[in-house]
């Protein structure tokens, strides 16, 4: 019997959607297949409480690859990108760092605490464009398997090598140095303000189990310049009705290309046949047919879960089981009965508009880090918070608010007790490091959502809790994302392949892994499909 | 102008270069501030009767090519291997003992656990194999990645031929480790903490890291490229290590190196952006066609040259380059062997002849690096400690033994306080730390000598009181060592060299920079570029 469909693509995620998109429009027959009642995963709107919309996990846009806003024509489906103006950044003794939307301000703000700093600030941002630039082309290509050069993989190294050697000898040493460094390392090369270097610093470590001084973190800095250069399109800011209405745009277009989409359809496994992927069986015993299957959902789900290990390759196994997921962050959601009062920056300015970035000093953060080493989550922790009303009042009755707030360290491995019975004790910390900066907030919460490691994990399937799909270490990155020698978004099944943040280039809604394993399926079906 | 090849600085890299530009037929001038030649690699009389490597105590990297060449054997360095490579006492169980016979290891680990015991000779073997392919690394000039030279280009040819020769999944873990965080590849392999603590004690041997920072497994595989073993085994000079400094010195001098001690060099003259010779702290001032640097990067540039020579790129770049040293070391004079917890006294004196190794945990590790982290140094640190003496009764009177302690973690930048007033608080931890082990050690104590990073720089040279002359990171190696564009031994001063630790393959007693950098320079003079 003829499958049903050419290709179903399990979990409705945007990485899945975008997958799905890409694959209707090449004339695939496509059926997407989400677990929950919602589309989007963790890049999700919900009405939490009556009246109140909240991005339950995901809460900002973050690279969305400018081809896929055109390709897909986004705006056309409802996609409205607002912007996020700049990082405010309370500290304890009263003082405050704001970097606002506007150059001159910032650099007027960062001159009250160095003149220095505020002169570098500029070259900084020229230095991380030219380095941003670099990176980009990296994002949307297919990693090569080094173990096992073919043509095309020695081509990819050869472009990369030679884009490295254009490089100005400046350039370089940043570039080697951001893949490095850790975030602190690299910034006390540039900057000798201590609050400045912890906020950076901050978004170097977001979703990973790695503190601002740990090797590695550097390279995160960049993501915030390529966003920049990205031009037309605003890679960074908050979509107009949350971060749902991406993935509802995504949908959108995907519908529109002729693809299906089926919610509230779990997968129970993926039928595999003489090493093939045949189909999938849902949760309700219903099985589907289809050439291929393009998973979303990470790894140790696919594998371990959907397709069992008597199919695989024990080394495989082992390479998954290794993959590290660690999740860091939880995430606490609050409405508000008015705006929070900041005692370093008292009123209602427009420093409430972009991030709020509880970071106040580089010890401050890596010892909330260091709280998570060892089992427990951050006392202190760092926060980002966003409160999404003031640009999009949509999100909540008139007058009220609704804030965001990204929480760092919650380990997902507790040393001491489990998550269930620690909830409401981490969403007090949230609270009272929230309060020491902004007193009146207390008063002001109407409800509170807190979403642990453990909640981000049964809610959206984030194993362990990793809101990437898994650490973005440089030991999981690129040709060794997810494992050595499938990072090319195919696996030992045939016909089965990978579209998810577990896969290059990584997490964050910016739709690239989808778009890279769309295209991956397209050329190996227009050589002959079958694998 | 003169012909003369200048070296500042007889450690025992500076001497290996010194040894080499003489058998090339240069007559190279070494000069060295203090009285006696070796830098961190000596021996000194601690108490009387009573000698100890000062600082460096095991000499397991030393690249086996230069103890040929120079006839290092001959010439009074004798090397002693214990069989017994690293004893890690337990306080609530049994030990960990890391043998030269792998079987005899394993076998010891079964009492811990089956698992460990069945996996440690894959992890060796595995280690071996990518050692092997990394090895030539070691003496390899690192490429020049603008206009590499054909020599180079043969060179990564070779290398990557030896890595296409292993297969897929060692070639995986070759890739994978380098960037990984050393508690995550110890307990990918082993189960038992402190089994991981041992093997993760080398990945962050004298580094501001912890088990936990990223990177710090590159530790472990050029461990393994410098010995094929990943875990440093334990190997001593006859004599200490001040034996194998005076053996590469003779050789110098035989091959017709001038090497002059008491002598201290202010700075590096340059004529028309090239080195011309150097001024002594005496006024005096001697002339070269090249000079030789085995200071340490921070010091040679920021300490010797006129910055007004430099240019300000290049000196903000060298002022960020990461040269805090977190180690310290304490030396005992002992009146008789300390007795260990879970040591038989029979077994003692072939149990404790290695290295004996202090940090019982990922955890304990990890803590003794946050202490560095904000300034302070660890009160319960991870010690390297060993007792040379049990296997060269020469270094103290009969039944007494020297006891030579590493210590980690000492930051050379204290938050509070100065080194000169926590001087003995810092060697009263390492004794309290030990003591939980060697319950008894406190009353065999005649003598005790604590060097903080201070001494380490002060007394010794060693800028930032960093033993390895700059961290060994991922962003401080090879091509980047000790900056990308002078990495090649060569620096932006014409004439001027680079020979010391700061240079690839980087710090340890290996001689390796040393052998390359004289290679570089010879290649120069022969091609006439100085």
């Amino acid at each position: 019997m003829d499958p049903k469909y050419d290709i179903i693509v399990i979990g409705g995620g945007h990485n899945g959607l975008v997958n799905a998109a890409y694959l209707a429009r090449a004339g695939k027959k496509v059926l997407v297949l989400e677990r929950r009642h919602v589309l989007g995963g963790a890049a999700v709107t919900e009405e939490v409480f009556p009246g109140f919309k909240f991005s339950v996990a995901s809460y900002v846009v973050s690279l969305l690859r400018p081809e896929l806003i055109r390709d897909l024509d986004l705006p056309r489906h409802g996609l409205e990108i607002l912007p996020l103006d700049g990082t405010f950044t309370p500290m304890l003794d009263g003082n405050y760092l704001w970097r606002a939307d506007d150059a001159a301000e910032t650099r007027r703000q960062i001159a009250r605490h160095s003149k220095l700093d505020a002169e570098a600030y500029t070259e900084y941002g020229k230095a991380m464009g030219d380095m941003g630039r670099f990176v980009k082309p990296i994002l949307s290509m297919t990693p090569p398997d080094p173990s096992s050069l073919n043509l095309q993989g020695l081509r990819d190294l050869l472009f990369m090598g030679r884009r490295f050697r254009r490089l100005s000898a400046q350039d370089k040493y940043n570039q080697v140095q951001l893949m490095t460094m850790s975030a602190v390392d690299f910034l006390d090369g540039w900057f000798e303000t201590d609050v400045l270097k912890a906020t950076m610093a901050a978004s170097g470590v977001i979703g990973t189990f790695q503190g601002v001084r740990s090797p590695g973190t550097a390279y995160v800095l960049l993501h915030h310049y390529m966003g920049e250069i990205d031009g037309a399109f605003r890679a960074w800011g908050l979509p107009r009705g949350g971060t749902g209405a991406i993935s509802n745009a995504i949908a959108d277009a995907a519908r529109e290309a002729g693809a299906q989409i089926r919610t509230e359809a779990g997968i129970e496994r993926i039928l595999v046949q003489n090493g093939r992927a045949t189909g999938v069986v849902l949760d309700n015993g219903d099985e589907i047919s289809a050439h291929i299957v393009s998973s979303s959902v990470d790894p140790r789900l696919t594998f371990m879960k959907m397709v069992g290990r008597e199919h695989l390759p024990d080394d495989f196994v082992d390479d998954i089981e290794r993959y590290k997921f660690r999740g860091s962050s939880g995430k606490v959601n609050l409405a508000l009965d008015g705006l929070p009062n900041f005692r370093a920056l008292p009123g209602e300015g427009s420093h409430l508009r972009g991030a709020i970035s509880i970071s106040p000093s580089v010890e401050y953060m890596e010892r909330a880090y260091d709280d998570a080493k060892y089992g427990q989550f951050s006392r202190r922790p760092y926060i980002d918070c966003v409160i999404p009303t003031l640009t999009d009042p949509s999100m909540a009755p008139p007058g009220k608010h609704v804030m965001s707030c990204f929480v760092q360290y919650a380990p997902y491995h507790l040393k001491d007790g489990n998550w269930d019975d620690q909830k409401d004790a981490f969403g007090d910390t949230v609270i009272d490091t929230l309060a020491e900066h902004a007193p009146n907030i207390r008063d002001l919460i109407l409800h509170r959502q807190v979403l642990t490691p453990l909640d981000l994990e049964r809610d959206f399937g984030l194993t362990e809790g990793n809101i990437f799909q898994g650490e973005l270490s440089l030991e999981q990155l690129f040709f060794l994302r997810p494992v050595p020698g499938w990072a090319d978004y195919r696996t030992p099944i045939g016909n089965l392949y990978m579209c998810g943040s577990a896969t290059h280039p990584g997490g964050g809604i910016m739709g690239a892994p989808g778009l890279n394993a769309a295209r991956k399926i397209l050329n190996d079906t227009r050589k002959g499909g079958a694998r | 102008m003169s012909e003369r090849v200048v070296i500042i600085g007889a450690g025992h890299n500076g001497l290996v270069a010194a040894a080499y530009l003489a058998r090339a037929g240069l007559s190279p001038l070494v000069l060295e501030r203090r009285d006696v030649v070796g830098g961190a690699a000596i021996t000194d009389e601690l108490h009387p009767g009573f000698r100890c490597s000062t600082l460096a105590h095991t000499a397991m990297n030393l690249e086996t090519r230069i103890v040929g060449d120079l006839e290092l054997e001959a010439r009074g360095a004798v090397s002693i291997r214990p069989e017994v490579q690293i004893f890690a006492p337990n306080l609530d169980g049994p030990p960990v003992v890391l043998r030269e016979d792998t079987s005899a290891t394993s076998d010891g680990l079964r009492s811990l656990s089956t698992n460990d015991s069945a996996k440690y000779p894959k992890f060796l073997r595995s280690f071996r194999k990518i050692g092997a392919v990394l090895r030539p690394l070691l003496t390899m000039t690192p490429p020049d990645i603008d206009h590499p030279s054909t020599g180079s280009l043969w060179d990564m040819g070779m290398l990557g031929l030896r890595f296409r020769g292993l297969d897929k999944k060692d070639a995986f873990r070759l890739l994978r480790w380098g960037p990984m965080a050393v508690a995550d590849l110890a307990s990918e392999w082993f189960e038992t903490e402190l089994l991981r603590a041992v093997v993760e004690a080398r990945g962050i041997y004298g580094t501001f890291a912890g088990p936990r920072s990223a990177g710090t497994s590159v530790g472990l595989l050029l461990q393994a490229a410098a010995g094929g073993s990943p875990i440093a085994p334990a190997v001593f000079v006859r004599g200490g290590m001040g034996a194998l400094s005076d053996a590469i010195a003779q050789a110098a001098r035989d091959g017709g190196a001038e090497i002059r001690t008491g002598v201290d060099v202010d700075a590096v003259r340059v004529e028309d952006g090239r080195a011309a010779g150097v001024v002594l702290a005496s006024g005096e001032e001697i002339e070269a066609r090249l000079v030789v640097s085995n200071a340490d990067p921070r010091t040679t540039f920021l300490g010797l040259v006129d910055p007004a020579d430099l240019d300000p790129d290049f000196l903000t770049r060298i002022g960020n380059y990461r040269c805090r040293g977190t180690a310290a070391k304490v030396n005992l004079a002992l009146a008789g062997l300390p007795d260990f917890a879970g040591v038989d006294r029979s077994e003692a004196q072939s149990i404790l002849s290695g290295r004996i190794h202090i940090g019982n945990s990922t955890d304990y590790l990890e803590r003794a690096f946050d202490a560095a982290k904000y300034g302070g140094y660890s009160r319960h640190p991870y010690l390297d400690v060993t007792i040379p003496s049990l296997t060269d009764p020469s270094l103290a009177p009969e039944g007494s033994h020297v006891m030579s302690i590493y210590v980690q973690f000492a930051p050379f930048d204290l938050k509070d306080g100065e080194w000169d007033s926590m001087k003995e608080a810092l060697g009263d931890a390492v004794i309290a730390t030990l003591s939980d082990y060697a319950p008894g050690l406190r009353d065999l104590i005649l003598h005790r000598q604590v060097l903080t990073p201070q001494d380490l720089e002060r007394t010794y040279g060693l800028g930032g009181g960093h033993p390895l002359h700059g961290e060994p990171s991922l962003d401080q190696m090879m091509t980047f060592r000790p900056l990308l564009g002078c990495a090649r031994y060569r620096t932006p001063v014409r004439g001027l060299y680079l020979c010391g630790a700061g240079t690839h393959p980087g710090g340890g007693v290996s001689g390796a920079p040393g052998l390359n950098a004289a290679r570089e320079i010879v290649d120069d003079l022969r091609t006439d570029v100085v």
